[in-house]
């Protein structure tokens, strides 16, 4: 599906990957996420000039994608809670309840279950997930599918912040989301 | 990991609904038929330790396979393959999937008593035969749950997996089950016990090398 892809990424640069439906945008993201182990090639996040080993990358990554779901029993904030658990970090309530309110959820929605949300809702829930680490590597698939233009304009101003640290890969076919590249790869379909 | 699991458990009760009800379902349908008193007295603690066993097994089929194709069918197993190392989440999963079993061994076998006339003659000995089997079972259950997760079918899929696994363990726990309803020896099920705990062991440290690959991949 993927052919002749070659680059690199450094923090404070943002890649746009784009195409039609079908081109491999998504497969990408799960490649460059380790989700998918690509038949030939290879992905390498360097610390220095050592490549980092494969367990370790979940520490790095922040993944935002619509087939990553979080918990639709816990609230947002055992959401966030519990990955932090997993990735043993410690973040207080406070914390999180920044994160989330930052993206715009309402203090009155953050202890309520996130099965009882809105699709947009949800997804600002996800991007929280994606974050909550302080990522060094952000990936983002389709970020603004269900968010309002108040929600597209919280996005916008979160991968500038981003970009500033983080190495920032954006699939998308939103071209207000293209203008956010340093760099654009458009994948033919 | 362990905590994430009961908590959602006991929010959703799915598992515990499926595990508990197929249980009981199959318990009284077992006692209504056979009975204590349908079966020569000298079979019975054979029989009825192969029965407890069976009732037991089935129950546990209808959840245990559940802990990692929920996470398939709900999208969080990609999230949670980012998030998490393979080691926490087998863990996790295994002591969720024990506790399930203890939860329906600690349900059943008093009502398997009761409806069926099953008394042991070394409560001890039953008591470590059930644990045992409960870490057996779970640790069995947990590595088949893992591998048939992203499969179409996965039901019919874990019980044909999980069937050369579980046959082994599941003929030493009725042999230890037997000699605890037969014999106050205590030392009368240590051949059962310690083949239990060998299977069990080499479940467990295949699982531990084996579960990074299966998760992964």
């Amino acid at each position: 599906m993927l052919r002749g892809i070659s680059g690199q990424v450094s923090p404070g640069r943002v890649l746009v990957v784009t195409g039609p439906n079908g081109s491999g945008k998504s497969t990408l993201i799960n490649v460059l996420a380790g989700l998918l182990r690509p038949s030939e090639g290879t992905v390498r996040y360097l610390e220095g000039q050592q490549p980092l080993p494969q367990q370790v990358w979940h520490r790095i990554l922040g993944v935002c994608a619509p087939d990553m779901a979080v918990y639709q029993e816990f609230s947002a904030l055992e959401n966030l809670s519990f990955f932090c658990q997993l990735r043993g970090l410690s973040r207080s309530q406070s914390e999180l309840a920044e994160l989330l309110q930052g993206l715009g959820l309402a203090a009155g929605d953050l202890r309520r279950p996130v099965g009882q949300f809105s699709s947009g809702m949800l997804q600002r829930v996800k991007l929280a997930q994606a974050l909550v680490h302080d990522p060094q590597v952000l990936l983002l698939d389709e970020p603004s599918s269900n968010l309002d233009a108040a929600g597209h304009q919280l996005l916008a101003a979160l991968v500038g912040r981003f970009r500033t640290r983080a190495a920032v890969v954006v699939a998308t076919n939103d071209p207000r989301e293209v203008t956010w590249g340093d760099e654009i790869l458009e994948l033919a379909a | 990991m362990f905590r994430k699991e009961v908590v959602s458990e006991l929010r959703s009760r799915v598992a515990i609904s499926s595990v508990g009800l197929f249980a009981l379902t199959t318990l009284v349908a077992v006692a209504y038929q056979i009975g204590p008193y349908r079966i020569h007295e000298q079979d019975r603690p054979h029989l009825q330790a192969a029965l407890l066993w069976i009732i037991l097994f089935f129950g546990a089929s209808s959840g245990l396979p559940r802990v990692f194709v929920k996470e398939e069918d709900a999208h969080t197993a990609k999230t949670l393959r980012l998030a998490a190392r393979p080691g926490a989440v087998l863990v996790g999963k295994f002591l969720f999937n024990l506790l399930l079993l203890l939860g329906l061994e600690g349900f059943l076998v008093p009502l398997f008593g009761v409806f069926m006339g099953f008394a042991p003659r070394n409560l001890l000995a039953l008591l470590l035969v059930l644990v045992a089997g409960a870490v057996g079972l779970a640790a069995c259950a947990t590595m088949v749950a893992a591998i048939i997760s992203r499969a179409t079918g996965s039901s019919t899929l874990f019980v044909v997996l999980a069937v050369p696994l579980v046959l082994p363990l599941l003929v030493f726990l009725i042999q230890g089950t037997r000699m605890a309803a037969t014999t106050p020896d205590l030392t009368a099920i240590g051949p059962a016990l310690q083949a239990v705990s060998s299977l069990t062991g080499v479940t467990l440290v295949t699982s531990g090398f084996l579960f990074p690959v299966v998760w992964h991949d």
